[in-house]
């Protein structure tokens, strides 16, 4: 139940800036998700945070110490690795140990703690095995039980999931969130799959080339995402961005592109502008009553959901409908935009525009 | 395909053929009675298999007056002399260095340098070790001989050992700091037991190099166990260096005596060898 606040951190390696000058505030019991694309330094915070790295600027505090000179071993912090670094030479049993046998503990409670966290993990079978004997799952759990298993104030994870396979990764998932919820451990979690961070979650940091891009809950950052980076990252499939602009005519706000143009009811601008209209394929209902008329290039029937590829003039949309529905190539739509999910950007900042 | 592995298997055959033919005749030589040792028509299949060149009550050779089977206070001084110098080679130096360089000290350069050491010609260091050796007291002792060998041993394994303790996932050693283990710890609990095929290498080359080396011992050493550290090889020319007789069997015997440590060696060793001049090769 510790707080973890980071300040006016800078990380260069060399001449190359890592973190250029992030801010953070990671409260207690927080499952907080650092999502970027691979080089966004999203790993290197984490380790910033763990003491694997030294700070060039700026400051890391825990529980409201300064932790910067602090070597990990003295920071209480626990790590789970990508590839999970396990002791390839120790057995399961004596990985788990490793840290509380470190802390001389007596047998007793080392045996008795690492039983615990085994059965808690599903993994007491396989005290006796060393590592290479696992799968990719069960290394994952004894990595898990090795760093929890000294309730440590902070709790990092580092792709803990990239190695699984489809399958097992959302079983991981579930297992993981309600795994921290039960123990309350402030988490940091590293990934880059957006899916993985919307679902896990209670705070998502958007990184991108070392800048923190939004910081806010899923909620938010996948319905008002601040700029055009994170609305075009976070979503599956990805947002639906139409460059154009934004005019005024006959006393009303229309948006304007090649292929489209929109009437813009209940919203307001300050002048007219460039801008790149963000919608995202759920918020483009089709309704044969009226609208935009589009023609269907590609049909993927998921089952719960069925994404369309619809042109319009020479603008490419996605759009979702939910449910399986027969349609096919070559067929005309009619589109209809959700005009209170309509997100503008500023075509030359790419930030939102109507917050 | 085939045609190449045929080729290849033919390429070893004779490189085999060539390696292990002396052997062969040490060994044949070592069992033969001396008429089939002196022929002009060497003898491939001896007829008949004597220990006698092992053995002989009454029989002795060269100045020390021994056979083969006379060669344990030698083989003594060269066991301890060989596991001292390869374990302290491997263990107090090797690794520790190899560690720090691969880990603390950055530049690959100076670690590499350390394969300089072994490019000096024994007999380029033989007068300055001998009168070093004799100023602290130590010509004709374990401690005296072990001393110089670890000039070879040390830089061997630590440059041995710095390709393993470089290819180590370094995340493994990050993960025991966060779990709390001192640089010390990691160093002797985690990383060290990593590279355990690298350590056994090490010790095996060591070993080997110790026992067969000739001139430093010939030099340093002048006396067998007890009173002295003169080592298997140098027992060995006593078959020799004598004025009538040139003692092939007795020769070939202790040879055999003195080469089986390095075969039984090898042959328990050789898939930590295959293992240990591959590893790296391949990412896991």
């Amino acid at each position: 139940m510790s707080e973890v606040v980071i300040e006016n951190l800078t990380k260069k390696f060399g001449n190359t800036i890592v973190l250029d000058h992030v801010n953070l505030t990671i409260k207690p019991r927080e499952f907080f998700v650092l999502l970027g694309p691979s080089g966004s330094g999203k790993t290197t915070l984490l380790r910033l945070i763990a003491g694997l790295e030294d700070i060039t600027e700026g400051s890391i505090y825990i529980d409201g110490e300064k932790v910067n000179e602090k070597p990990p071993k003295d920071r209480d912090v626990a790590m789970v690795f990508q590839n999970y670094a396990l002791y390839p030479h120790l057995t399961v049993f004596d990985n788990i140990a490793m840290p509380l046998k470190v802390r001389g503990l007596s047998k007793d409670k080392i045996v008795q703690s690492v039983k615990e966290i085994s059965i808690r993990l599903h993994i007491e079978e396989l005290l006796q095995k060393k590592p290479r004997q696992l799968s990719g799952g069960q290394q994952q759990r004894v990595a898990l039980a090795r760093a929890l298993v000294r309730n440590p104030k902070i709790f990092l994870l580092d792709e803990p999931l990239s190695n699984l396979d489809a399958k097992l990764r959302i079983e991981a998932r579930t297992f993981l969130k309600s795994l921290q919820k039960e123990l309350g451990v402030t988490t940091i979690f590293v990934t880059h799959d957006q899916s993985e961070a919307m679902s896990m979650a209670t705070k998502i940091a958007v990184l991108n080339k070392g800048v923190i891009k939004q910081v806010a809950d899923p909620y938010e950052l996948y319905m008002k995402p601040q700029d055009m980076f994170t609305a075009g990252f976070v979503g599956s499939p990805a947002m639906n961005m139409i460059p154009g602009k934004v005019i005024r005519e006959d006393s009303k706000w229309k948006f304007k592109s090649d292929d489209l143009k929109l009437e813009l009811e209940g919203m307001a601008f300050d002048r007219e502008s460039d801008v790149i209209l963000g919608i995202r394929p759920e918020h483009i209902v089709i309704d044969n009553s009226g609208g935009i008329e589009g023609k269907i290039l590609l049909v993927e029937p998921l089952g719960s959901v069925t994404y369309l590829d619809v042109v319009v003039g020479n603008t490419h949309l996605t759009v979702q409908y939910t449910g399986l529905v027969r349609l096919d190539a070559g067929m005309s739509v009619k589109l209809n935009f959700a005009a209170d999910k309509m997100l503008f950007y500023d075509k030359a900042t790419e930030k939102l525009i109507n917050s | 395909m085939k045609k190449l592995n045929i080729v290849l298997l033919i390429i070893l055959l004779i490189f085999s053929l060539f390696s292990l033919f002396p052997i062969y005749w040490t060994v044949i030589t070592a069992l033969k009675v001396n008429s089939e040792i002196f022929t002009t028509t060497p003898v491939f299949f001896p007829t008949k298999i004597t220990f006698s060149n092992f053995y002989t009550p009454g029989q002795t050779f060269g100045a020390v007056s021994q056979t083969a089977f006379g060669s344990l206070p030698w083989l003594i001084n060269s066991t301890v002399i060989a596991l001292l110098s390869s374990l302290i080679g491997t263990f107090l130096i090797g690794a520790p260095a190899a560690y720090a360089l691969t880990h603390y000290l950055k530049n690959v350069w100076f670690g590499r340098t350390v394969l300089l050491m072994m490019m000096i010609p024994e007999a380029a260091l033989i007068i300055p070790f001998y009168v070093i050796i004799i100023r602290v007291n130590l010509i004709n002792t374990w401690w005296g001989l072990t001393l110089v060998y670890l000039s070879f041993t040390a830089p061997l394994s630590t440059w041995l050992l710095m390709g393993f303790f470089g290819d180590l996932p370094r995340s493994v050693e990050e993960a025991a700091s966060i779990d709390g283990l001192s640089a010390y710890r990691i160093f002797y609990r985690i990383a060290l037991p990593m590279v355990m095929p690298g350590i056994i290498v090490s010790i095996i080359l060591n070993f080997i190099n110790a026992w067969n080396e000739f001139l430093y011992a010939l030099v340093l050493t002048y006396t067998p166990f007890p009173s002295g550290a003169q080592t298997v090889p140098i027992f060995l020319t006593d078959f020799i260096v004598i004025e009538k007789s040139f003692a092939w069997g007795g020769l070939a015997a202790a040879g055999v005596i003195v080469i089986i440590p390095s075969i039984v060696i090898g042959i328990y060793a050789q898939k930590y060898l295959v293992r240990g001049w591959t590893m790296g090769a391949v990412k896991e």
